[in-house]
């Protein structure tokens, strides 16, 4: 079986639109970034999480009635289990404490249907602050990396691109948790420890395409005119137009039973994750490749590529 | 012909190691499953009985769950080490006091050394260090470094504390480390008291004797507090919040005694409080203006437990004991929870050590007929009268409401007491059934996304599918083996990046089966075109690897718990994936092509 075999899409040709429609879809999310921010998770908030599990259904407003009743204060929503509430309140290492109000309350107004404690989380806020930190720190180190190997690998006008690709389908994700956070009951999409590590994974992942792309305009590149640059870029994508999608294809099928299959707790990553690969994806062949393309076409001379080993 | 005998040689040894790490594991599985097939509890007893050492091993060494998946708690604890510093001050004055709430605050915000930023606060203030810390010839650096060793040693001498405490209470496998200069990490799989576990770490266990102030000295501080509070006038201002929830207090202002709506007096001249103002109270007296009524060398302390008073009511009694200890718990070196002499209440008996026995003998030598408390952590447990001399080193806790909390003061009393007091800063706890939820839930992604993958794979590449696919299998056997040989545990997050890792393994024999289409197209014979596949595809793949392997790396480094689960997992998957799916496949197609069995068609 053979999908997307010897195409000829002039992929350059539509790279202004290409690129407007990233514009506006950076700008969306930055715009909402600003005015709406983020759902920050308990990881980065402080806070603690208290999630309880119900025998049988009960309503969101009577749980929420009880909690009210027993003075505990904080916010009650639906969680993504069956009959399971997350109630979130401020910060105190007196969980005990917390954990034993919640029972008594369930125990005396709602009696014979019993709320358990399947989970509690309590995060101070000095260590909020540090996993902030830490994640920023990870992300930037990331980046870094991957700019200094695949210009030691290719060149560095091919890696400038590649991380402004990345940078790209990170916003870009980061934009869509900002204007659909706390939309969806069946996922929060708060950002948390878990969402650092998509954005970790996607700017691994993306790059993955983009060298598969660089790959072979490197090996078609060489002692070409950069008038035939035009041509060899369009011809590369759309020769390697196949193993792009299969790649990521195969990657977004794993994902995609993640979100469906592994639970609420693993759902915003899934799919930060599944969004990213589709954006990164794009990225590579109308961001990557195109801004090497102009860069080229401005610098007017000819690329020297490491590695070109191809005879 | 020498090299692929290598290559051969090398499959069979990495498969061979796979399997034979993740025996264990799936031995453990099936005597678990034994255990669980009996029908009474009896018959599933005894074939663990007698199986045990069976068991045992399997269990030792085959793959372990982590906290979310098993149940369990994590727990991040910070000793307080701006505490630790005041202690180790002297002199200490308003502005030394002013100095250290700035460094509490900063402290509790940031992650930074605490001794920078007490170092850093002294500095804006222009304080020297000396003029508290040490000897006042000593330089700021030489002040420096012996804090920073105290604060070392506090935090190593916090943490063995708390592994006692967790090893008498009793966990399979906690995992106890330090993180910077202040954290202890706590990992307890499988806990099933989390609440007593909090108590047992949160508390500082310090224990102290203290003599008691006779009951005319307690009623004459307590007037002088009261005259001082209604002179200062504004001084219960902030009895506002009580005043809401207890009556009593909100007549506080006009009844001209604001102390005594909150403590009462008895005629024998003890005093108490209620359970309602108690929290009040204490805030109350551990303001420096209210301390300064005191009596030279005295403070005011609460009973740890409460008494019932005519109403039903529950009620604390107020004790005015000396500030300075007659005797502290260092000297103690065995503590045992019984029952009392009327064998009803449970108490705890304690034995010091010779120095301790001698100091005891004189202490209560010299004050028969007075009362010395028992304090721990602050709080009065008991305030007997000294009948006699004490020659044999003994003392009794009691006052104290269930065995099983005289058994954890056994506990954090035999452990010792920590150098400064312990928070919880950080908590995550997952009750079992949750943790089989998450079990469930990982299980059913793991196989759909190996069925997704290795189906597609099936259909896009036929017979290439299937040689991806078996290394496919044996990626995923590496990663579990790995993780069960190394003793690292299997987390939800882990979970997700196997089944990641599975979507992405496949990736690079994509890669290769597409070149090779592409060679079968140019002309190729099928041979070179394989050839030429592998060896044309390794850059692309080599350079996807790497960029996936830093980013992983770094997770790796810089997250914490759960995510480095997810980053561990992603590592090994993606290392394995160089190896299953370029030298596995390829042994596959060398064998294949041997046998005739390939075609131009095989690759789709």
């Amino acid at each position: 079986m053979r999908i997307f075999h010897k195409t000829n899409f002039d992929f350059l040709g539509f790279r202004k639109i290409a690129y407007g429609f990233s514009v506006f879809i950076l700008l969306a999310g930055m715009i909402s970034l600003v005015v709406k921010g983020l759902n920050y998770g308990i990881d980065f908030r402080g806070g603690s999480e208290v999630l309880i599990r119900f025998e049988k259904n009960v309503d969101v407003s009577t749980v929420r009635s009880v909690i009210d009743k027993a003075g505990l204060s904080g916010s009650l929503k639906q969680y993504g289990l069956d009959r399971s509430f997350l109630f979130s309140t401020a910060f105190s290492g007196e969980t005990n404490d917390l954990k034993s109000r919640i029972s008594n309350a369930f125990a005396a107004d709602l009696q014979g249907n019993h709320g358990e404690i399947v989970r509690i989380d309590a995060v101070g806020p000095s260590i909020a602050s540090d996993l902030k930190w830490s994640a920023v720190k990870a992300l930037f180190a990331a980046l870094l990396a991957i700019l200094i190997y695949v210009g030691f690998r290719f060149e560095v006008k091919f890696a400038t691109a590649g991380v402004v690709a990345i940078f790209h389908d990170i916003l870009t994700v980061l934009g869509l948790f900002s204007i659909l956070g706390g939309l969806f009951d069946f996922m929060p999409l708060e950002m948390d420890q878990s969402i650092i590590a998509a954005f970790l994974t996607i700017a691994g992942y993306s790059i993955t395409d983009t060298v598969v792309v660089y790959d072979r305009i490197r090996e078609r590149i060489r002692g070409q005119k950069p008038s035939d640059y035009e041509r060899i870029f369009n011809e590369s994508m759309n020769q390697t137009l196949g193993r792009t999608i299969i790649t990521s294809g195969t990657v977004l099928l794993s994902v995609f039973v993640l979100f469906i299959f592994a639970g609420p707790a693993i759902r915003g990553f899934a799919f930060a994750v599944f969004v990213g690969i589709l954006i990164g994806t794009y990225s590579s062949i109308f961001v990557a490749a195109p801004l090497v393309y102009d860069w080229l076409r401005l610098s007017k001379s000819p690329v020297h590529l490491r590695g070109s080993k191809a005879s | 012909m020498k090299n692929k005998r290598f290559n051969l040689f090398l499959i069979a040894v990495v498969a061979i190691v796979a399997l034979w790490s993740l025996w264990p594991t799936w031995h453990d599985y099936t005597l678990t499953k034994q255990i669980e097939s009996y029908r009474s509890s009896q018959d599933s007893l005894r074939y663990a009985l007698s199986h045990r050492e069976e068991i045992e091993n399997a269990r030792k060494k085959s793959l372990k769950l982590g906290l979310d998946l098993k149940g369990g708690m994590h727990l991040v604890m910070e000793v307080d080490q701006v505490d630790l510093f005041e202690q180790k001050a002297w002199n200490k004055d308003a502005k030394f006091f002013s100095i250290m709430t700035a460094v509490r605050e900063k402290a509790a915000k940031s992650d930074a050394r605490v001794i920078d930023l007490l170092v850093s606060e002294f500095g804006n203030e222009n304080v020297r260090l000396s003029r508290y810390f040490y000897d006042i010839r000593n330089t700021d650096r030489e002040i420096i470094v012996k804090l920073e060793k105290e604060s070392d040693d506090a935090l190593n001498r916090a943490k063995e504390i708390v592994r006692n405490r967790i090893d008498q209470y009793g966990v399979a496998e906690p995992v106890i480390t330090t993180q910077g200069t202040r954290k202890i990490i706590i990992e307890l799989p499988g806990v099933s008291d989390e609440g007593r576990v909090r108590n047992l770490l949160k508390g500082t266990a310090k224990l102290e004797f203290k003599l008691l102030r006779d009951p005319e000295a307690l009623v004459r501080t307590l007037d002088r507090i009261n005259t001082y509070l209604v002179k200062s006038g504004t001084a219960l201002n902030d009895t506002a919040s009580v005043a809401k929830a207890t009556p009593a207090a909100a007549g506080a202002s006009t009844s001209g005694k604001p102390l005594y709506d909150l403590i009462g007096v008895t005629e024998n001249g003890s005093a108490y409080t209620s359970e309602r103002t108690r929290d009040f109270v204490s805030a109350l007296l551990r303001r420096s203006d209210i301390q300064a009524q005191l009596p030279q060398d005295t403070e005011l302390v609460l009973s740890a437990k409460s008494d019932h008073g005519k109403a039903g009511e529950k009620l604390y009694s107020v004790y005015l004991v000396r500030k300075t200890p007659e005797l502290t718990g260092g000297v103690i070196t065995e503590a045992k929870a019984t029952f009392g002499s009327q064998g009803v209440q449970p108490e705890v008996m304690m034995t010091m050590n010779s120095e301790g026995t001698s100091k005891w003998a004189r202490i209560t030598g010299a004050n028969i007929g007075k009362r010395i408390a028992i304090v721990l952590d602050g709080a009065v447990y008991s305030a007997p009268v000294v009948q006699s001399k004490i020659p044999g080193g003994n003392s009794v806790i009691n006052g104290i409401e269930s065995l099983e909390e005289a058994k954890d003061l056994e506990i954090v009393l035999k452990a010792g007491a920590l150098p400064a007091p312990v928070r919880i800063i950080e908590e995550r706890t997952v009750g079992p059934s949750l943790g089989a939820d998450y079990i469930r839930a990982g299980m059913l992604s793991l196989s759909w996304s190996f069925i997704a993958v290795s189906v597609f794979m099936l259909v896009y590449y036929r017979k290439a599918g299937i040689a991806a696919d078996i290394a496919l299998v044996l990626n995923i056997l590496i990663v579990l083996s790995v993780l069960a040989g190394f003793s690292a545990s299997l987390s939800l997050p882990g979970i997700a990046g196997i089944v990641l890792t599975i979507g992405m393994a496949v990736d690079a024999n994509v890669l290769i089966y597409e070149r090779i289409r592409e060679e079968l197209d140019a002309g190729k014979g099928l041979v070179s075109a394989i050839e030429l596949g592998y060896d044309r595809a390794f850059s692309s793949i080599l350079d996807s690897h790497v960029t996936t392997l830093f980013a992983a790396f770094l997770l790796y480094t810089y997250g914490i718990g759960p995510i480095q689960g997810f980053a561990l997992t992603l590592m090994i998957g993606t290392s394995a994936s160089l190896f299953t799916s370029i030298v596995v496949t390829k042994e596959i197609f060398s064998f294949l092509l041997s046998r005739n069995v390939m075609s131009e068609k095989s690759f789709g």
